[in-house]
């Protein structure tokens, strides 16, 4: 086991800058998901980590030890990735010896290994199919034992069920958390998929075009986001964005106006002491949302769609043109063309400046 | 018949009929000449003649055994240098791909004639270029159309030489349809570059081999331009005569056709055999 330790990690692809000194602490043992949108660099970065992609500038450290330029076979890591990337000619079984095989591992410790990954994964009927002869979840579970039998002291993980169907994400997810309990060995995640960074990470890392953007536990980073790009990406549905001025600014904190509809002023207590008149971002969380007179202002929307899923309804309208999803558990029957009056609780809501960096 | 079958059918009758005519027709015809005696007017049904004669005939068991000198020394060796042409085109540390790319598929798309003219004055005995390089060594030249064993080197060099390239290609575009991932990962597993090689690349280029291992045998049995033109019609002495070029000179020569008819069925026969050997022997593992 092993933890890391970026400086100032920068990534150039010839005069393109796509990782932009990327500073990071990962203590040993720990679980940490890189997440973000397509191409914000996590997979670059991870494969950095890995050795597969040169680093053009600052330090990696694993163990303590600067891997710049240390071969990827020597860093003591494994990593999975997104299409499995199985030897599609080789059973199972020799799927996962093959690396230890060919070092010339002792043939009885090979052995010991491959059969402690098959019992760990639950894959001991698997040992003579090929690839070819798996459903996707057991190519995956393949492929993360082909990490376990190296023994890593990071494992890096490259999207691993992005390929998989909803049912059988939600089995690998768990399966990877149960396994890192087991093995309590550093793991490195990337997903574009902030349900399974939530789900999974002591600590994410939320990137966006090359850049870190926040690092926190992930209650952290749904209660107290940096920015505006942190608190719309961290949720599900994603927070709601409604464009607001500063009306006045007291000991109490600041006064928004809501752009859409000046009767709705919010007070948030904020320390901070934003020029009044200046434009800001109100965000509040879709199942943040009270009955109406609970909050602090009430907001009245025309309902657009309502989907009812049953333990919870989300009702789509448009303030203004501004897209707002509002979670009513209790609000089954709304459908188009309704008109809905829902609170606005303050000490919800976040406010913005106009570069999207949070108000406090 | 349904109106959708017939109106299919409708289309593609010009093709059936062409098919039917300069393909299985001749096919079918050729096969009942074998078993007439062709020497005659009218011909007439003789099935052990062309048959019996082909059993016995030394001029057919001289070219079968250079044929299948050639097939044994040149495809092997030909299909080794395809894989290393390929593996070469495929590095990323190759510049200007493209352009070698053409150039190795470019011998293909030559004339036949015009490369076994240029083949002609390179190997010339007295002037050849080649002959000059041997002596730049201090070897003395070699008689390259005189020399039997000189003569049939040349033709397998010749045919490697115009489609070692072509095999490359094909070799190269199973290479490329190998996910790159396959080889960080065993990167990942300290697993070297030369066991890449030999551990994964040949493994998963074991089909695209045996295609153009199967597709060499083919353009073997059937060899014809290059000990035409390049050795003087299988020359010296019969030395370079292939079966295609056996078959040629019973059918177009000596107007043998029945027996021209039972050599290419024998080549077919044998191409189908060895091809099928190979398959077999190529299988995949249960």
């Amino acid at each position: 086991m092993a933890g890391l330790t970026l400086k100032n990690v920068i990534k150039r692809f010839g005069a393109l800058q796509v990782i932009h000194g990327a500073d990071l602490e990962i203590e040993d043992g720990e679980f940490v998901v890189f997440v973000g949108p397509s191409g914000c660099g996590k997979s670059t970065l991870l494969r950095m980590i890995a050795g597969l992609e040169d680093v053009s500038g600052g330090e990696i450290a694993i163990a303590g030890t600067v891997v710049n330029d240390v071969e990827p076979s020597e860093r003591h890591i494994a990593m999975v990735f997104q299409s499995y990337a199985l030897y599609p000619h080789m059973t199972v079984r020799k799927n996962l010896s093959f690396g230890l095989t060919m070092n010339g591992n002792p043939k009885a410790d090979t052995e010991r290994r491959v059969a402690h990954a098959a019992d760990i994964l639950q894959i001991g009927e698997l040992m003579d199919r090929r690839p070819g002869q798996l459903s996707g979840g057991q190519r995956q579970r393949v492929a993360i034992g082909r990490a376990i039998v190296r023994e890593p002291q990071v494992f890096l993980f490259d999207e691993p069920l992005s390929n998989l169907d909803a049912e059988l994400r939600v089995q690998m997810r768990v399966e990877i958390s149960k396994l890192h309990k087991q093995l309590g060995t550093t793991m490195i995640y990337v997903t574009h998929d902030q349900t399974e960074a939530m789900t999974l990470a002591d600590k994410i890392v939320v990137l966006r075009s090359g850049r870190i953007e926040q690092v926190g536990a992930p209650l952290d980073l749904y209660d107290d986001p940096a920015n505006q790009f942190v608190a719309g990406f961290v949720g599900s549905p994603k927070m709601n964005f409604l464009k607001a001025r500063i009306d006045a600014v007291s000991a109490d904190g600041a006064t928004a106006v809501l752009a859409s509809d000046p009767g709705v002023k919010i007070t948030l207590p904020i320390s901070g002491r934003p020029d009044v008149g200046s434009s800001v971002t109100l965000g509040i969380r879709p199942e943040h949302f009270v009955d109406a007179g609970a909050g602090d202002a009430d907001l009245t929307v025309d309902v657009d769609v309502a989907e009812h899923l049953g333990h919870t309804s989300y009702v789509y309208a448009a303030v203004s043109g501004e897209p707002l999803i509002i979670e009513r558990p209790e609000s089954r029957h709304a459908g188009s063309q309704d008109r809905l009056t829902v609170g606005v609780p303050s000490r919800r809501c976040f406010l913005f400046d106009a570069e999207g960096q949070r108000l406090r | 018949m349904r109106l959708n079958n017939r109106i299919a059918y409708a289309f593609l009758a010009p093709y059936l009929l062409i098919f039917a005519t300069f393909w299985l027709w001749p096919i079918i015809s050729s096969f009942l000449i074998s078993f007439q005696n062709t020497r005659v007017n009218p011909w007439r049904f003789a099935p052990s003649m062309n048959w019996g004669r082909l059993v016995g005939d030394p001029a057919f068991y001289n070219a079968l055994y250079n044929t299948l000198i050639i097939l044994v020394i040149q495809v092997p060796v030909m299909i080794a240098l395809a894989t290393v042409m390929a593996v070469f085109l495929n590095s990323p540390l190759l510049k200007a791909r493209p352009l070698y790319r053409f150039a190795f598929f470019a011998p293909v798309v030559v004339g036949e004639v015009a490369y076994a003219a240029v083949f002609r004055l390179m190997f010339s005995a007295d002037f050849g270029i080649i002959n000059k390089i041997i002596g730049t060594v201090g070897l003395s030249p070699v008689s390259w159309f005189d020399n039997g064993t000189a003569a049939m080197a040349l033709v397998i060099m010749a045919v490697t030489w115009r489609w070692a390239g072509y095999n490359a290609i094909i070799i190269l575009a199973g290479l490329q349809s190998i996910p790159g991932d396959v080889y960080e990962a065993a990167t990942l597993d300290r697993v070297g570059k030369v066991q890449q090689f030999f551990h994964i690349t040949l493994p998963l280029l074991k089909p695209i081999i045996l295609f153009c291992i199967v597709l060499s045998v083919i353009g073997t049995m059937q060899l014809f331009a290059e000990p035409f033109l390049i050795t003087n019609r299988g020359g010296p002495g019969g030395a370079t005569e292939t079966l295609g070029l056996l078959l040629y000179r019973q059918g177009f020569t000596s107007l043998n056709f029945g027996y021209a008819s039972a050599i290419a069925y024998t080549i077919a026969a044998l191409a189908v055999a060895i091809s099928l050997l190979n398959l077999f022997f190529g299988r995949e593992a249960k």
